[in-house]
């Protein structure tokens, strides 16, 4: 929609926007325009001042000195390169291009150093809350946290209980939401224990990218994202049994017509096993195999992207056609890994969430390095009264949503509707939690002809192998394109922008970036390639001469 | 009557028939008769037909779960568990806690898992109104024996009205049930009051006069245990106390968390084949 | 390797295949049809449709443009060209980690210009879609010999590919059983199977019957012939069949069929072959049907999506 309503305006009134525009540019036009909705978010181009910040100058120097043309040009090229590689997502069953803007958004090595620090102590205490509530569940025990905030979780599973990975890990894959508030500070929004997604997209987004704006990397130290399937793989295989020497890996997808069908089919190419739907799986008295053409074949590790719910018929949904019976006994005892494990969901619960630092403090004993977005919980009854005094000024979300959908921006609500919000709240206190309206920050993004500022939110994605916890420098940076929207979500209409986390300047992240060449040094005499029998330039021409001279009997033959 | 503590061998044979040949089946039974400080397991064996290679594990809420899975295409399939148990003696009523401990939010805490609502025990308007009648002038073991004695007085004991997916409403609406539906009213009055109840599931030897060696036709049976102050059990199918006559094998929320026999199978209808509880007092 | 994914390689083999071969077919046939202003055009169609084993909707007389849609661009009919394309699209997508990605985009590009295609053919005739179609298929066949492995993979996809080969060089004689030896039809069936140039450079430009179809069924250096077919289609079984080595009979259903297709037609003498014809060509497509299932049911043991219920046991 967005493509050809440039496009037809670019034919309309070609190279005329070049010398309009006063202080910013002609893309920059109006985009700090005081009026605009939520001007009080952190700008991560401009400061307050409209200067530009380090990290942005040369993105910022190299986009003001294109044109609008320049910019709808690109931003052709870049769909088309999206669809012809399949990189899609299906909305409603229709396959459309992951919206992928023009603009990368850009980390400093400084900023993403804490992040990770962040991440990586957040999944650490994560993966011994989750141990812990699935095995003697000490933290109630010693009343740090209360049973009921546990038991009345919808995705504590209870058929999870004392199933025990074997190197321990169950958080293997982790999405760690967060967003920036209007001072720059980055907290953390939501945690993904289950099934994060949208990896492929950093790594295809980074893809598009080079391909179509190779100058802008040539002129910034980017760090690399590539590589995260093996990380991913290292991490699945060490998660096998002790005793499998070659572990099998199979990705497990709920099918084809599945929104992320593209990431898993990426994950399983890049790691070069095989993406298997449920019904290439069985299981026999809790062994799980493959259906090869060859007969079976054990498998080790799964990699499942298909929720509890479906995984299993024994113990989950009966009428579940995707996922494989008697899979979850298999992990049970100890001949097959899930991975990410069953009932993570009691880790990344929204209401579990507003307990992370005293998960932090009981586990590692420390405090949180990246803070939470302050958020009320409506089961407390003294929060709960809080939540609807104010709602009208609020963010209400439902502990069970996800994907943006069921949220209450109390601001942008009716009266009436607010009022059948607080009965609902009121009915459920459980489901329920609050949030002051976060004004996230604002990245330049490509609406119509222009840069408009436009709110982010971001994922990392962290992979923990056993030993380390790595997180891809990068993550999704998710924005919302409707004008002072702050829901980010791609299911909302959201589009992706490229994460570029700088390297510092000299640290370990430059032989990532330059890599060791695989011999000493590159052949220094040059090979000409061989050539096949040619005419020299005196034959060619004694036969030119020849052709005019039979130019009739010629003609005649070619016919 | 001889000895408090009685040795009992339960053998209970139950299973599915399929109307089409089923090629693939996954199973778990929650037959095996725990073994605590108040019942002692002596031995215990679970045979399948077809024969099958089993898994055991012990679930969420204690109980011992054999899975096993079958892939010969079969139109029964059967099960055999045999146990010999030895039970403990009588459970007293335990007077531990005033209504007020029951309020305390710790105890709240603590057994939340046990005064929430579940299909099987639903929020009931009336049974909530009928168990804080019987709340008045008691103590909460008390009301636990009153609310137990009234169940038995309104209900008749019939099989075939109530089926194995019937709630406590279900029941009460109908005034009829089995064993399973007593349990659940029960649980539905004592959660709606505030005591933390829990659903058992066992087997009964029928005789109260049971003589040794001689084999009589028991039955699955369930019944509840409630605290107050500390968990104590009541039979409410026969308004009796916990005895050596029962014989205990799971604990949970409700039915669902015991269900002695399910299965996972692909294929056309299945039906119960018939269940059998030989029960035999052995000393 | 995953037994699905070996269901698809063939099927994508077979698909890209009959695409390219229907495309050629209409090429000529619509070509023909332009030419000559004496055929009939509905009776011609209708025998096309009967080769391509489409069953032709009652009533409506035939014309160049109806046959086209019907079997370019019908999206309904599975025989189509383009309904060829999105199935082959369609299995390549849900066995992605097996092709390389140049494959992939190769046919996810060539699916993706249909709509245009189909657009321009409606406005400049439609040999520019079908040229479309045989070099998107030529590139396809290149892609696949330069980027992937010589594996079982690889051996799933030439199979499926050489037993569609060999059902429409079939499907391609039955149409022209009945001409007379001297037919100017002979040349047509030359041309769709991509056989004219090099059929005349092997009998020096003679065109009769006996040769047409001894070159296009027992020639053993053109790719196309169904001798050459049913080779490639009986290497790639062996291949694949791991297991030891028998010491009576053959190793498998599909390796037995093709082995004796392939043996009657190479021993056959040349001035037998029009004798029978039509039964040789009826055993032929027989054997490609067999086979199919036979391999389907040595290799592809996918199972259909398992419906599970719930048992509980009352008390």
């Amino acid at each position: 929609m967005e493509r050809s309503t440039t496009t037809d305006t670019s034919r309309r009134a070609p190279r005329r926007a070049r010398d309009t525009g006063p202080e910013l540019g002609g893309l920059f036009d109006g985009y700090l325009d005081p009026r605009r909705p939520h001007a009080g978010a952190y700008d991560e181009m401009f400061g307050p001042d409209a200067s530009v910040r380090q990290a942005y100058r040369r993105l910022h120097e190299q986009l003001a000195a294109s044109q609008p043309g320049d910019l709808a040009a690109r931003s052709e090229a870049l769909d088309r390169a999206l669809v012809d590689q399949g990189i899609t997502f299906s909305l409603s069953g229709q396959e459309r291009p992951f919206p992928l803007d023009l603009v990368p958004r850009v980390i400093t090595a400084a900023e993403w150093s804490r992040l990770e620090k962040g991440i990586v102590q957040r999944v650490r205490a994560l993966e011994m809350f989750l141990a812990d509530i699935y095995g003697d569940q000490q933290i109630i025990r010693d009343g740090v946290l209360p049973r009921r905030l546990i038991t009345s979780c919808e995705h504590f599973h209870r058929s999870a209980a004392f199933v025990l990975p074997p190197n321990g890990v169950r958080v293997h894959v982790s999405g760690i939401d967060v967003v920036r508030d209007e001072e720059g500070t980055f907290r953390v929004l939501e945690d993904n224990l289950r099934n994060p997604s949208g990896v492929s997209y950093v790594m295809e987004n980074r893809r598009t990218m080079a391909r179509v704006f190779p100058d802008l990397f040539a002129k910034h130290r980017v760090r690399a994202v590539g590589d995260y399937a093996v990380h991913l793989l290292r991490a699945l295989r060490a998660a096998a049994a002790a005793n499998v020497a070659d572990p099998n890996v199979v990705v497990l997808t709920p099918g084809v017509h599945n929104s992320a069908y593209f990431e898993h089919s990426l994950l399983a190419r890049q790691m070069g096993v095989e993406l298997v739907e449920g019904r290439d799986l069985f299981c026999r008295d809790n062994v799980i195999y493959l259906r090869t053409t060859e007969g079976e074949r054990q498998v080790d590790v799964i990699y499942r992207r298909i929720d509890d719910d479906y995984l299993d018929p024994v113990q989950f949904r009966p009428d579940s056609v995707l996922g494989v019976a008697g899979v979850l006994n298999a992990a049970r005892a100890g001949n097959v890994v899930i991975a990410n494990a069953v009932g993570n969901g009691v880790g990344d619960d929204k209401l579990v969430y507003t307990y992370l630092p005293e998960i932090l403090k009981y586990y590692l004993g420390e405090a949180p390095l990246l803070p939470n977005v302050d958020t009320y919980r409506c089961w407390l009854p003294d929060e709960q009264e809080q939540v609807l005094d104010r709602i009208s000024e609020l963010v209400v979300k439902p502990v069970e949503g996800s994907g943006g959908y069921g949220i209450v921006f109390g601001p942008n609500s009716s009266a009436k509707d607010l009022m059948a919000l607080r009965k609902r709240v009121r009915a459920n206190p459980r489901g329920w939690i609050a949030q002051p309206v976060v004004q996230l920050s604002t990245v330049p993004t490509k609406v119509g002809q222009r840069l408009k500022p436009r709110h982010v939110d971001l994922r990392p994605f962290a992979v923990n192998d056993g030993k380390s916890v790595f997180v891809l420098p990068g993550g999704l940076t998710r924005v919302a394109i409707p004008e002072g929207s702050l829901i980010v979500n791609s299911s909302q209409g959201g589009g992706s922008k490229d994460t570029w986390v700088l390297a510092p300047r000299s640290s370990t992240a430059d032989a990532e970036l330059s890599g060791q060449g695989l011999a000493g040094s590159s052949p220094m005499d040059e090979v000409a390639p061989e050539r096949g029998p040619e005419l020299t330039a005196a034959q060619q021409q004694q036969q030119q001469q020849q052709q005019q001279g039979g130019e009739e009997t010629d003609a005649r033959t070619q016919r | 009557m001889t000895a408090e503590n009685w040795r009992i061998r339960v053998v209970h044979t139950t299973g599915y028939r399929y109307a089409a040949p089923v090629v693939q089946s996954y199973n778990e039974a929650r037959l095996t008769p725990r073994s605590d400080r108040w019942q002692n397991l002596v031995v215990s064996r679970i045979e399948t037909t077809p024969p099958t290679r089993s898994f055991r594990y012990t679930d969420y809420w204690g109980t011992e779960v054999t899975s096993f899975d079958l892939h010969a295409p079969h139109t029964e399939l059967k099960i055999v568990s045999s146990s010999v148990v030895e039970t403990g003696a009588t459970v007293e009523p335990v007077d531990g806690a005033s209504w007020a401990d029951l309020r305390a939010p710790e105890v709240v805490d603590r057994y939340a898992e046990y005064l929430e609502w579940t299909r099987y025990v639903p929020r009931h308007a009336e049974l909530g109104q009928l168990a804080r009648t019987m709340r008045k002038g008691r103590k909460p073991h008390e009301a636990v024996l009153a609310i137990a004695e009234l169940i038995h007085d309104r209900l008749t004991y019939r099989r075939g009205t109530t089926g194995v997916h019937s709630s406590a409403a279900d029941a009460w609406e109908a005034r009829e049930g089995v064993c399973q539906d007593y349990a659940h009213l029960t649980l539905a009055m004592l959660r709606s009051i505030g005591i933390p109840a829990r659903y058992v599931s066992g087997y009964l030897h029928t005789n109260p006069d049971g003589k040794v060696n001689e084999t009589v036709r028991g039955e699955s049976h369930a019944w509840i245990e409630a605290w107050t102050g500390g968990w104590w059990g009541f039979d409410p199918t026969n308004d009796i106390e916990i005895g050596p006559r029962h014989i205990w094998v799971a604990i949970g929320r409700d039915y669902a968390d015991v269900s002695p026999l399910k299965g996972t199978y692909s294929g056309g209808a299945a039906t119960a084949i018939e269940v059998s509880v030989d029960v035999t007092r052995l000393a | 390797m995953l037994a699905r994914n070996a269901e698809s390689l063939y099927w994508i083999g077979r698909y890209v295949e009959r695409a390219d071969d229907t495309a050629r077919i209409l090429d000529v046939s619509v070509h023909h049809l332009l030419e000559d202003a004496t055929v009939d055009a509905d009776a011609t169609s209708r025998q096309l449709l009967v080769v391509l084993g489409i069953v032709p909707p009652e009533g409506t007389a035939f014309d160049m443009r109806s046959l086209t849609d019907l079997v370019a661009f019908s999206r309904e009919h599975s025989g189509s060209i383009v309904s060829s394309i999105s199935s082959a699209r369609e299995n390549t997508r849900v066995a992605r980690e097996v092709v390389s990605t140049e494959l992939w985009e190769c046919i996810n590009a060539m699916w993706n210009a249909l709509p245009e295609r189909q657009k321009a053919a409606k406005r400049t005739g439609p040999h520019s879609f079908f040229s479309f179609v045989e070099e998107r298929a030529a590139m396809f066949a290149g892609l696949a010999d330069s980027t992937m492995s010589r594996d079982d993979g690889w051996r799933y996809l030439v199979l499926g590919r050489s037993v569609e080969r060999v059902d429409m060089i079939v499907r391609l004689l039955m149409s022209r059983v009945g001409d007379k030896p001297s037919s100017p039809g002979w040349v047509t069936v030359l041309r769709s199977a991509g056989a004219h140039d090099t059929y005349l450079r092997t009998y020096r430009g003679a065109l009769d019957a006996r040769r047409v179809v001894q070159f296009l069924l027992l020639d053993r250096l053109f790719p196309r012939s169904v001798f050459h077919a049913l080779r490639q289609a009986e290497s790639c079984l062996e291949h694949l069949d791991h297991r030891p080595v028998t010491r009576v009979g053959s190793k498998a259903e599909a390796i037995r069929l093709l082995g004796k297709a392939r043996s009657d037609l190479e021993f056959l003498r040349p001035d037998e072959l029009l004798e029978n014809l039509t039964d040789r060509l009826m055993e032929l497509q027989t054997t490609v049907r067999e086979v199919g299932e036979a391999v389907s049911q040595q290799y592809f043991h996918s199972v259909p999506w398992v419906a599970w219920t719930n048992a509980e046991v009352s008390l």
